[in-house]
């Protein structure tokens, strides 16, 4: 297979876009001192995308006021959030957040601008997208991350989490007590606020058929998108397979998208991995290397249930619209010979994939494995 | 034997060609190698034929077993050979591939890179490798191909592996329940189009193999065929009242898999993990009915302890990825039963 030589994103708009380098810093701007409100400002553009294997796919995607693609918004718990969506698109869209009610914006006309008012709620990981025509938007590109930081987010004993205390459970607690304290748990504690120690991995699929119909205009009917899509791209945070990840020090799309997705440090670093399914296939990512806590879900209305019975599993089950964080935490891989550890003719880092293991989501067009959903993560050194 | 790990994708350069169409291929030693309580052997067979309900013949990959004992794991056998070992036991498991580079990754098992059978962050066995590992908790767990994952999964390269406690089988885990009757359920689904163009590489250099798009027509549970799993005896379940009965189950199909059982079922242990050895998590009851529903890859270890006497349902139902409808217009659906006496 060729590799593409060009730009990854076009803009199809005829407004003239910044080359898009990858955005994942906080768009968050905190408008007075006493930090309590913020303004967001995004907008809806048509753009040309480059698949994994260089083919060509119209989207839609959100940009930030900045000119890149796919904007992640963070905000603080309680804070009063006004987010502006500006539509340069040629059909009319919309906004929405589940579980966040008021994050509902009426009916952008294109060229039109509408805004959302609201407060942001418990710290957590949150989806937001383009409820119009559903599943259709969202499935050609609309969505994103929004991240809610909790105001007060450490256990009684002051372990720091990405929960609010209120939403806490004595099980994730104990967990979140346990790391850097428990002997199984040598190291640190999870750091908040360190991006380190925070992946998004935001899932979607692309079938380009699809996308094309609506970029030649054709209208479709929202209620046949399910039993016709036949995805042939796989994404996290839009990226696929090589891009997805740093290799030899460098990466395709560029250095900051793939440290945004690949989990990177020592042993006793625990890392949380906010995963989202913004598509239509249920996923099943399949992680190496160690296993993963299962600390939260998005319940039917949208809120966040944080569990009270977290399993540890290898793999976890992401079904269209599913919110998970999971936490990985970077513990000695536990099947390496005890006698081994550390071992001293294999160097470090380890490097470890996270695959889905719906398999057909390890394709690009048809084939081309693994150059679809899947990452790996590094553990640098052992803790000495 | 020195290793040259810049042959690999531990040292080596990755680009976009090693990491899909033209990966490490390898035959190297074994580093930080010790002394095995355990050898394992495992060689890649592409001979396998079923013949399926409709009277087709479909063909299958898989792991023989040379070591094995029983005539038919020396062949051609599917689901691939149960691996069994105990916790603590340092295991060398010898993968031998054929014509092709093949490779195992033991899943859920969790060693150092170059024993976890990833191609393009380590390498793919060109000829032969020792996989070593020393399993650190008990439960149920599989072992893969990792190359051209999508269609050497789908082609029946995968057995399963089971880690009992240092007590050997019909114990959990060390201090915990026993179980008299067991049964190991891997459901499977099969799209018999993957199987007509038997290419090992289908896909891999950038041709349309049509490996996005599964629709399955055959249904199995552990190696038979869903006309014949109610009374199969690989499936169905016997036991007597007061028995304990441990059901280890592996999604090995690409559907989501979703179990029903016409008793109650404590869910003991999941992706080999037993629930409770931790603060924050302990078993969780099924009652009957109950939809009980996994993942591909996942796996969950479902304990039955029957109050009475009876015959119990067991339903398996093969849910596609995007519409969640039952496979194959509604007939991707296998049943057993569970007979208490």
């Amino acid at each position: 297979m060729e590799r593409r030589k060009f730009l990854k994103y076009g803009c199809a708009a005829a407004v003239a876009m910044p080359a898009a380098s990858w955005p994942w810093a906080a768009l968050a701007r905190e408008v007075e001192s006493e930090q309590d409100r913020s303004e967001l400002h995004i907008s809806i553009e048509p753009v040309d995308a480059e698949m994994i294997d260089g083919q060509i796919v119209y989207m839609l995607l959100f940009f930030s006021e900045d000119g890149k693609p796919r904007p992640v918004l963070r905000v603080r718990e309680g804070d009063e959030i006004r987010i502006e969506i500006s539509n340069n698109d040629t059909a009319p869209h919309g906004f929405a957040i589940p579980g966040i009610p008021a994050a509902t914006s009426e009916l952008i006309d294109p060229g039109d601008r509408r805004e959302v008012r609201f407060t942001a709620p418990v710290g957590g990981s949150y989806l937001f997208f383009d409820p119009t025509k559903a599943p259709l938007n969202r499935i050609l590109g609309l969505h994103g991350a929004l991240i809610v930081e909790p105001r007060l987010g450490t256990t009684p004993a002051g372990s720091p989490t990405p929960f609010s205390r209120a939403s806490q459970t004595p099980a994730l607690q104990a967990l979140f007590d346990a790391l850097g304290t428990a002997p199984r748990f040598p190291g640190q504690k999870w750091k908040p606020g360190d991006p380190a120690r925070e992946k998004i991995w935001v899932f979607s699929q692309t079938d380009p058929t699809l996308n094309a119909r609506v970029a030649s205009g054709q209208s479709v009917d929202p209620a046949s998108i399910m039993s016709s899509f036949l995805p042939r791209y796989f994404h996290i945070n839009g990226l696929s397979g090589f891009d997805t990840a740093v290799h030899n020090g460098t990466a395709s799309e560029g250095i900051e998208a793939a440290e945004a997705i690949m989990p990177e440090g020592k042993q006793g670093q625990p890392t949380l991995l906010r995963t989202m399914n913004a598509g239509l296939s249920t996923h099943s990512p399949h992680i190496h290397g160690n296993h993963v806590m299962e600390l939260s879900e998005n319940i039917a209305n949208g809120a966040i249930d944080v569990r009270k019975n977290i399993l540890e599993v290898d793999v976890w089950r992401l079904s269209p619209l599913a919110r998970k964080d999971m936490l990985l935490p970077f513990e000695r891989p536990p099947d390496i010979p005890a006698a081994k550890w550390p071992p001293k003719e294999e160097p470090f880092p380890l490097r470890y994939v996270m695959h889905c293991h719906t398999e057909m989501s390890q394709t690009a067009g048809g084939g081309n494995y693994p150059q679809g959903l899947v990452t790996h993560w590094e553990m640098t050194a052992p803790i000495e | 034997m020195v290793i040259d790990f810049k042959k690999t994708g531990v040292k080596g350069k990755v680009t976009f060609s090693t990491f899909g169409c033209n990966v490490f291929q390898e035959s190297p030693a074994t580093p930080d190698k010790i002394r095995p309580d355990v050898v394992i052997e495992r060689a890649v067979h592409t001979d396998g034929r079923w013949n399926t309900p409709d009277g087709k013949r479909v063909r299958y990959w898989g792991f023989a077993d040379p070591l094995s004992p029983i005539a038919a794991d020396r062949v051609a056998p599917y689901p691939s050979p149960l691996i069994r070992v105990r916790q603590g036991q340092v295991v060398h498991t010898k993968l031998k591939s054929k014509k092709n580079a093949h490779t195992i990754h033991h899943h859920g098992i969790e060693p150092t890179t170059f024993n976890d059978g990833v191609g393009h962050v380590s390498f793919e066995v060109q000829t032969e490798y020792s996989y070593q590992w020393q399993p650190a908790h008990p439960g149920t767990f599989f072992y893969h191909c990792h190359r051209n994952t999508v269609l050497h999964f789908e082609m029946g390269m995968f057995g399963m592996l089971i880690v009992d406690p240092p007590e050997g089988p019909g114990t959990l885990y060390s201090g915990g329940p026993t179980y008299q009757v067991e049964r190991i359920w891997v459901a499977d689904d099969v799209d018999p189009r993957w199987h007509i163009p038997n290419e090992h590489d289908a896909g891999l250099c950038g041709e349309d193999a049509g490996l996005n798009r599964f629709e399955p027509k055959y249904f199995l549970i552990s190696g038979v065929f869903n006309n014949k799993t109610m009374l199969d005896s690989r499936v169905a379940v016997e036991a007597k009242l007061g028995d304990r009965i441990l059901i280890r189950l592996l999604n090995a199909s690409y559907s989501i898999l979703r179990l029903t059982l016409g008793v109650d079922a404590l869910l003991v242990s999941v992706d080999g993990r037993q629930l409770g050895a931790e603060p924050w998590n302990s078993p969780k009851l099924f009652p009957a009915g109950s939809r009980i529903e996994l993942t591909t890859a996942s796996r969950f270890d479902l304990l039955i302890t029957p109050t009475q006497r009876g015959v119990f349902g067991v339903k398996f139902e093969f849910l596609h990825w995007i519409t969640g409808k039952v496979q194959a217009d509604g007939a991707g659906i296998a049943q057993t039963r569970i007979i208490v006496k």
